[in-house]
């Protein structure tokens, strides 16, 4: 069997070539990239320990995949005791038809930002399943509305500038927005305020999952991840198998890292949600669903993860927190933004999309426009080293996939 | 089940000449081997010197990629221009006229770094063989292309290639092809077991004996990524400047933190590869130094197709900048 990739490739090129004469992009990118750095820099004088915390998530975060089995059971065992509902999806597929199962039709649904939802196209699944699904993240709220798709992961609408903001809110709103920031942010507010106090369901991912405790840490400034988990009566969370970490002590640290790298240096709010809402004070009975939602569910999505897990050499690109370091630092996507990707953006992106986004075809060009340079490995907290992954990932497309590995371990 | 991939022929072209013709461009090895006439470098010693063909190959790269920016990289009019030999020899048609566009002072200044990167290595008192005519490309192409199985067989060529010059140390003008030697030949290839060094750890041992270099004005080091990410070589360059007497100045990122010159997309994506070199001499350019001074090919060829003409800020390589103390 043979495929030509001639025209992705021809096509990609192009697209690649737009984005980096694209002003937005590169007025944003250059913003964007300044600020990185400053602020990352700031927080790690601030809180110098974080180098050393890091060296310790890395032996945490190798240790949970090495046991991610028996984790994954552990964590659903917890999910269970707890009184929510714990679910195991094998592939995409699956994962949407629990989480559709569970919502029905017709609801509204308040949704959280993450790169699984994007993974899995989430949003646009129960939209055709015929619910009203709202993007909650004002940089997804204002995609959502553009229908365009995240070009960080961290701040998804980073090449899209207030002007063309005004624009689009004041054509879905109906009246006349200005191109005023405080004022964006404000009319988003009222309209999602609204939603969330309508929502029957509200969907949220997690930065790191406790096995022991059941704990599902989220990170965020918004408070958009507090008022659509705590407002429905349902909440769901959807999360990738890899999030998973022994004890909730571990899943602090963990935290703490990818915030700090994450330039959030520290953010507004982390919840820990680990069931649903429960009261005991009425003659210490407990009953759910008091204030927050009755209904709890989680559901742990592989999709390739444990193929990943189980590779000698690739097994690490699971260790990634999603702070999005190393995209400021890459100079590639420092010109092209997400174009550098598809849903997964740059070198670790051209890597998670061959094993859960689209397989070795689809991320060939992504692939082969990684620089090899090594500077997002200085980058990462993890130090994933995308260059020898992508190296090897090409070597697979030249030779084939079956060769599991192109290097001997000893040539003598 | 395997899939072949048909891919942009410009990744195979590089790869048949490379095979066939022991350099990625198919340069003939009197080409590459035209600099040395001067020097009578013995075929055999302890120390050979090893140029690979790539400084010679970087004005021939760029004349290609300059036509190729205009071209459909998927178009026919591409697999013919990136044909070069490979293809010509099949077509009839005659190589150097797709050379033809090449600038004589572009072919001497990269030839001239591998003689004035020998002249220097001879001054500083190292014995240096060099293998001429017969000298073979690295493969470190093969490596990063993907072609793992190619550099295999190549890879056996090499080593024989370098064998016969029965040295114990080969010293490496490109970091390319230092790192391919020392990281990937091991786990590769067998039979390798030369001590394999760069230019820079050579000249840095002996750079008291360096004369100094009159330059009135400061320089600024772009550390190669290969040389300072992979080979961990950064500090040599700066200890060897404070010995010629020529004042550093730092860029925004350098060291480990380097920015790469965009010279690994060359070939496929030429267009991206010329805005990041280009934003890389703004960082560069930035320290109002009066030299940008690299140390690989690639990077001297990307960020001197970055530098904006009228910039007053030239683009040296560590070898030309050197020899400048020899040369008075």
């Amino acid at each position: 069997m043979s495929v030509d990739l001639q025209k992705e490739f021809g096509d990609y090129s192009k697209n690649l070539n737009r984005a980096s004469k694209d002003t937005n992009i590169e007025t944003a990118i250059t913003r964007a990239v300044k600020a990185y750095r400053a602020t990352v820099a700031d927080a790690m004088e601030r809180y110098p320990h974080t180098p050393d915390l890091a060296a310790e998530v890395r032996r945490i975060k190798a240790d949970s995949i090495a046991n991610n089995d028996a984790l994954l059971r552990q964590a659903m065992e917890s999910v269970e005791r707890n009184k929510g509902k714990a679910f195991y999806a094998r592939d995409k597929q699956q994962a949407l038809e629990i989480v559709a199962e569970i919502i029905g039709k017709e609801k509204i649904v308040v949704k959280g930002k993450s790169m699984l939802g994007e993974e899995l196209h989430l949003r646009e699944y129960l939209e055709e399943k015929g619910n009203e699904v709202w993007e909650s993240d004002l940089g997804e709220f204002i995609l959502q509305l553009k229908n365009d798709r995240p070009m960080h992961i961290l701040s998804p609408a980073i090449h899209v500038p207030r002007e063309q903001v005004a624009e689009i809110f004041s054509k879905f709103f109906g009246r006349e927005v200005p191109p005023d920031i405080a004022q964006e942010v404000a009319v988003v507010r009222d309209f999602l305020r609204d939603k969330y106090f309508n929502a029957h369901v509200g969907i949220s991912s997690a930065n790191v999952v406790a096995a022991d405790t059941g704990a599902m840490v989220i990170i965020e400034n918004e408070g958009n991840i507090r008022l659509s988990t705590a407002a429905p009566p349902v909440h769901i969370v959807v999360v990738g198998i890899e999030k998973i970490v022994p004890t909730f002590q571990e899943s602090m640290k963990v935290a703490e890292v990818t915030w700090r790298y994450a330039q959030y240096g520290v953010p507004s709010y982390v919840s820990i949600i680990s069931g649903p809402s429960k009261t005991g004070d009425i003659e210490k009975v407990t009953t759910y669903g008091a204030h927050g939602p009755k209904e709890f569910y989680v559901v742990f999505v592989d999709n390739g993860r444990t193929a990943m897990a189980q590779d000698e050499l690739f097994s690490q690109a699971l260790h990634c927190l999603r702070c999005g370091g190393c995209m400021y630092e890459c100079p590639v996507f420092q010109v092209t933004a997400g174009n550098f990707g598809h849903t997964y953006l740059g070198g670790i992106g051209s890597i998670w999309t061959v094993f859960v986004s689209g397989g070795l075809e689809k991320a060939a060009p992504l692939l082969y426009t990684c620089l090899r340079c090594g500077r997002c490995v200085e980058r990462c907290p993890m130090q994933i080293d995308v260059p020898a992954m992508v190296a090897e990932l090409r070597n697979r497309i030249i030779n084939g996939e079956e060769q599991e590995t192109g290097l001997d371990s000893q040539a003598s | 089940m395997a899939v072949e991939m048909k891919l942009p022929p410009v990744l195979d072209i590089i790869r048949g000449n490379i095979v066939k013709h022991g350099n990625p461009l198919a340069l003939k090895g009197a080409e590459v081997a035209s600099w040395a006439k001067k020097l009578n470098l013995p075929a055999q010693g302890e120390i050979l010197f090893y140029t690979g063909g790539e400084y010679q190959l970087v004005p021939f790269i760029d004349s290609l990629v300059k036509t190729m920016t205009h071209m459909d990289q998927g178009g026919k009019g591409f697999s013919l221009m990136m044909g070069v030999r490979n293809i010509l020899d099949k077509a009839g048609i005659n190589a150097e006229k797709i050379y033809a566009s090449v600038l004589a002072k572009d072919k001497e200044r990269f030839n001239n770094v591998c003689y004035k990167a020998a002249v220097v290595l001879q001054q500083l008192g190292y014995d240096l063989c060099y293998g001429g005519e017969q000298e073979l490309y690295s493969g470190a192409l093969l490596y990063e292309l993907g072609y793992w199985q190619d550099l295999r067989e190549y890879g056996q060529k090499v080593v024989q290639s370098i064998k016969q010059s029965g040295a114990k140390t080969i010293v490496c003008l490109s970091p390319h092809a230092a790192e391919v030697f020392k990281l990937v030949y091991p786990k590769l290839v067998n039979g390798f077991q030369i001590e394999v060094r760069t230019f820079v750890e050579m000249v840095w041992e002996k750079r008291d004996k360096l004369p100094a270099v009159k330059f009135d004005d400061s320089v600024v080091i772009h550390d190669s990524c290969r040389l300072a990410r992979e080979l961990g070589i950064d500090q040599e360059l700066r200890d060897i400047m404070e010995s010629v007497g020529v004042p550093v100045l730092e860029p925004m990122r350098s060291r480990k933190w380097t920015t790469c010159c965009g010279g690994p997309g060359k070939l496929l994506f030429p267009e991206i590869s010329h805005k990041i070199a280009d934003r890389r001499v703004g960082e560069l350019e930035e320290t109002g130094a009066g030299v940008i001074l690299t140390s690989c090919p690639y990077c001297l060829a990307a960020l001197q197709g970055g530098s904006r003409e009228g910039s007053g800020t030239g683009v040296e390589d560590l070898i030309e900048f050197l020899y400048r103390g020899f040369a008075v």
